[in-house]
């Protein structure tokens, strides 16, 4: 029971910090790559209570009644993932934060915030059956979709699903929203959707949704860390280098268009999903 | 005993034809709430009364068999003048067809003197009962003041109501003989009458599209009714009993001859879910008056098709019949919930979401684990109660406004701000955790897992899911701030269902547990599930519905008063890029010739992708493919 609770305080409290630093850390690298300076690593604190104490204006009340319906199912998916609970239950949780988000910035009749929100909704589509597909696999190999049972195994998953890891990178990258996988939520102002399905989020309840971004990145990366639960260190190398490895994307890729996206990562992800599956049940 | 079957059973016969002889519309309310009423109470005391068996009497010296007999003819006699008057060769044949098999059946194989059990119930027949009285009833109930208000809009001479409402509350009868019959030729006979009953109300506005589409209704359901016919008689030839229960429990599959009568009987079963490609009839059928469309989809007909399924699955468990009914199942799930995607025909989107949702059902009864059933029952359950609500709003939406495209539903908030959150729950218990349809969602890929291509195809349909439904609630919402919506007038027999239904799909939610441990678990001799303080676990995992409606619950009830709070604040004008038209609240900028635009919004439909046109013939091939190799594989 105490372990429990403490393993609550520890998804509500420090996994947005912990996702606000990595965050924080993104935008160094990226500013790196770009030759920049970049801000420091705590700057995403700063922004977040810079919004939170802007005046509160929004579209319409809709908008706030979502934005913390977002940030409350992000919450609740983290605490789920760290009560090691059933793995499709977490992501069906996550998923009421990325309809709501929808469908406040729906809400709003203003063209950038509602084509965000089509677009959004084709990002949504797009990873979902993946990383379904991904749950699966791992209950194939461990008999369990419940982390607790997950975490039992004897030999990383990674070894047993290496395509299904490669899956999950796709989906991962949509989910983050990073390039080349970014047209729901454009950040470049000159480009035409200015911030896509985050248009009609300003001051704190933009706050709101960063800080579950926050949340979701921890999410996303302890899905990662899943693949290789029997050592530590190789389970934080392996979380390392794959958000390393979204950042490097992220910043070489180009934006594409939504059809190329859900023609390419349905067609990709399926067929790597379907050999690494096939091998799988050619076992069972 | 047999006054409660007497009362389920034959009340709704006696009650429609008094409608139809009485025609006072006074009257006619008092006859449909009261039997409605008595329905409800008659299936919850058949519930608390548990599984029987029970055969009636012989009256006036003649058996009940042979008067069903009687019956059957009769009815396929109708049917055949109605292919007859509306010239339809396919509609002659089948019903001829059916006719020979059963003259057959009747008079050469059948042995008479064998007793067969009537009535048979178990927990899955006593919760179809409870779908049907109560869910039925409220939407009978609900087109008291639609069909007045309907019958206004066509400026009818005579009215046509006492025959709608014939057939209309008929049809809760036959479901419940259809879900408690254990003879299967007593199966059979109600079959017929909801495929005649249904062919009745679709056509009932006497349009010509109304006749036409009620024709294939009839056509395509006598093909089912013929694989019905045939699977009977492959079924009897091979066990030589037409006790439903002593045929599930001989354990007997190893015979071939049973084997493809039974996936003749899951043929019929899906010709009456409307599974592809038989998806046209219920397409077909949104013609009809609302109230008759969420008949059919919610609570009777196309249930009875995944009843029969679900009802005869034990018996083709770990054939090849099995994974045939699930790959059918699993595909039309994915290929309708694509094809919702591309339509903005409020009612459209609905047909196709039931097709698909029937689909996951019948794929769960082809999984055919204790686990894959229960999720099954779930489904039945859950999907029966949103269903009826959505389309119920539908109706409510589209006497109002005069359209049920959802792009003029854009924005609804401030012309019916009661009806559009009864709407947006009802779109939200379809998707989203904790309700009950995504529990029976949860299961159903979980339970789907040992076989790879059912999985892959239900992750897939559910994540278009969430596309065609998110959408539709947000665009509800869309409009300015600050604006106060008109307060919403309605008929109080329109806004009970509605209530009752909208409070039934969260409280029923919340109840799952309950519902699990006390209606479905007594079904398995091995509970697939246990439930410890509202939570649900399997050996594959656990969901924990009592704790996240709690979490949830706070997280909205906070999300709410924030929003209370914020009343007072200033609405900023949506972003348009600087251009917005000086103090309008909506959007407009200023455009070109320095004219104010006002701004327009539409959803992606994606017909490239998803369109009826592109992918219709595509699936309807591959799902014959499937269908012929679930029958080909029992050979």
């Amino acid at each position: 029971m105490t372990t429990d609770i403490i393993l609550i305080l520890i998804a509500i409290i420090v996994a947005p910090l912990a996702g606000g630093l990595i965050s924080g850390i993104d935008r160094k690298l990226t500013a790196r790559f770009q030759s920049r300076q970049g801000p420091p690593i705590t700057q995403g604190f700063f922004d977040v209570a810079k919004l939170f104490g802007k005046e509160k204006m929004a579209a319409n009340p809709w908008i706030i009644f979502c934005a913390w319906v977002y940030l409350v199912a992000a919450a609740l998916s983290v605490v789920l993932f760290f009560l090691q609970s059933d793995l499709l239950l977490i992501f069906f949780v996550q998923a009421i934060g990325a309809v709501f988000m929808v469908i406040g910035a729906m809400s709003v009749p203003s063209p950038f915030s509602q084509v965000g929100a089509q677009r959004e909704l084709i990002q949504i589509l797009t990873y979902e059956p993946l990383l379904i597909l991904v749950f699966v696999s791992i209950y194939l190999v461990t008999g369990s979709f419940s982390i607790d049972q997950i975490m039992l195994v004897e030999q990383p998953l990674l070894f047993k699903l290496p395509l299904m890891f490669i899956v999950l990178g796709y989906a991962l990258t949509i989910k983050l929203r990073k390039s080349p996988f970014d047209f729901s939520t454009s950040h470049h102002g000159h480009q035409e959707l200015v911030k896509g399905v985050l248009t009609e989020y300003s001051g704190p309840f933009l706050a709101l949704v960063e800080v579950a971004h926050w949340y979701e990145t921890i999410l996303v990366l302890g899905l990662c860390a899943l693949f290789w639960t029997t050592s530590i260190p190789a389970m934080i190398a392996l979380v390392v280098l794959t958000y390393l490895a979204e950042i490097l994307i992220d910043n070489t890729m180009a934006r594409m268009t939504w059809r190329w996206m859900l023609k390419y990562v349905w067609s990709v992800g399926l067929a790597l999903s379907f050999v690494n599956l096939i091998w799988l049940y050619a076992k069972v | 005993m047999s006054n409660l079957l007497v009362v389920l059973v034959l009340l709704p016969f006696v009650a429609g034809l008094a409608c139809y002889l009485l025609r006072a519309s006074f009257i006619r309310s008092l006859v449909v709430l009261g039997t409605g009423g008595i329905l409800a109470v008659a299936s919850i005391a058949l519930m608390m009364s548990g599984p029987f068996t029970y055969s009636p009497e012989p009256v006036l010296g003649m058996s009940w068999d042979s008067l069903i007999t009687i019956a059957d003819f009769a009815l396929l006699l109708v049917i055949l003048f109605y292919g007859f008057k509306h010239n339809n060769l396919l509609i002659k044949l089948f019903s001829v067809a059916q006719m020979a098999g059963l003259v057959i059946l009747e008079l050469f194989w059948v042995d008479h003197t064998a007793h067969v059990p009537t009535f048979y119930a178990d927990q899955l027949s006593l919760i179809m009962v409870l779908i049907i009285s109560i869910i039925g009833s409220l939407i009978c109930i609900y087109a008291i003041p639609y069909m007045k208000e309907h019958e206004e809009h066509l400026h009818l001479e005579t009215t046509k109501q006492p025959r709608f409402f014939l057939f209309l509350v008929l049809f809760l009868g036959a479901m419940n003989g259809l879900v408690l019959s254990n003879n299967i030729l007593w199966l059979y006979f109600f079959f017929e009458i909801t495929t005649f009953c249904s062919f009745i109300l679709i056509g009932h506005d006497g349009t010509e599209i109304a006749i036409k589409n009620s024709v294939r209704a009839l056509w395509m359901n006598s093909a089912g009714g013929v694989a019905f016919v045939a699977g009977m008689m492959f079924i009897y030839a091979s066990t030589a009993t037409l006790d439903i229960q002593a045929l599930l429990t001989s354990g007997n599959t190893a015979t071939v001859g049973l084997l493809v009568g039974l996936a003749f009987v899951a043929f019929a079963g899906f010709t009456k879910a409307a599974q592809l490609p038989f998806q046209s009839w219920l397409l077909g059928a949104m013609v009809a008056p609302t109230p008759v469309s969420a008949l059919l989809h919610s609570s009777t007909m196309v249930k009875a098709g995944v009843y029969v399924v679900l009802r005869f699955a034990p018996a083709f468990a770990g054939s090849f019949v099995a994974t045939g009914v699930a790959l059918c199942g699993a595909f039309t799930f994915l290929a309708c919930a694509a094809l919702a995607i591309s339509q903005s025909n409020g009612k459209k989107i609905l047909a196709y979401s039931t097709i698909s949702n029937l689909g996951l059902i019948i794929a769960c009864a082809g999984i055919n684990t204790p686990a894959a059933h229960t999720a099954a029952i779930l489904l039945i359950i859950f999907h029966a109660v949103s269903k009826a609500l959505l389309f119920l709003c539908v109706g409510s939406i589209e006497q109002r406004i005069g359209s049920r495209d959802i792009e003029d539903m854009r924005g609804l908030y401030a012309r019916m701000p009661r009806t559009a959150w009864i709407t947006i729950t009802g779109i939200l218990t379809m998707i989203l955790p904790p309700f009950g349809v995504l529990l029976g969602k949860w299961m159903a890929i979980e339970a789907a897992s040992g076989q790879m291509l059912t999985v892959v195809m239900l992750a897939m349909g559910s994540a278009l899911t969430v596309v065609y439904w998110a959408r539709w609630a947000g665009s509800l919402l869309d409009m300015p701030g600050g604006e106060k919506p008109a307060p919403e007038e309605q008929a109080t027999l329109m806004r009970l269902p509605l209530m009752t239904l909208c409070l039934g799909s969260v409280v029923l939610s919340l109840a799952s547990p309950a519902i699990y441990e006390y209606m479905i678990r007594p079904m398995f001799v091995a509970a697939p599930f246990t439930v410890a303080g509202g939570v649900l676990s399997g050996p594959m995992g656990a969901f924990a519905i009592y704790p996240l409606f709690l979490l949830l619950g706070l997280g909205l009830l906070y999300a709410l008063r924030v929003v209370k709070k914020s009343r007072g604040m200033t609405y900023a004008a949506p972003y348009a890029s600087g251009a917005n038209v000086e103090g309008s609240n909506d959007g407009s900028f200023v455009g070109p010739m320095n004219a104010p635009v006002k701004i327009q919004a539409g959803n992606y439909y994606l017909p490239a992708f998803f369109g009826e046109e592109r992918l219709t013939s595509l699936a309807n091939i591959a799902a014959i493919a499937l269908i012929v190799l679930m029958i080909g594989g029992a050979l």
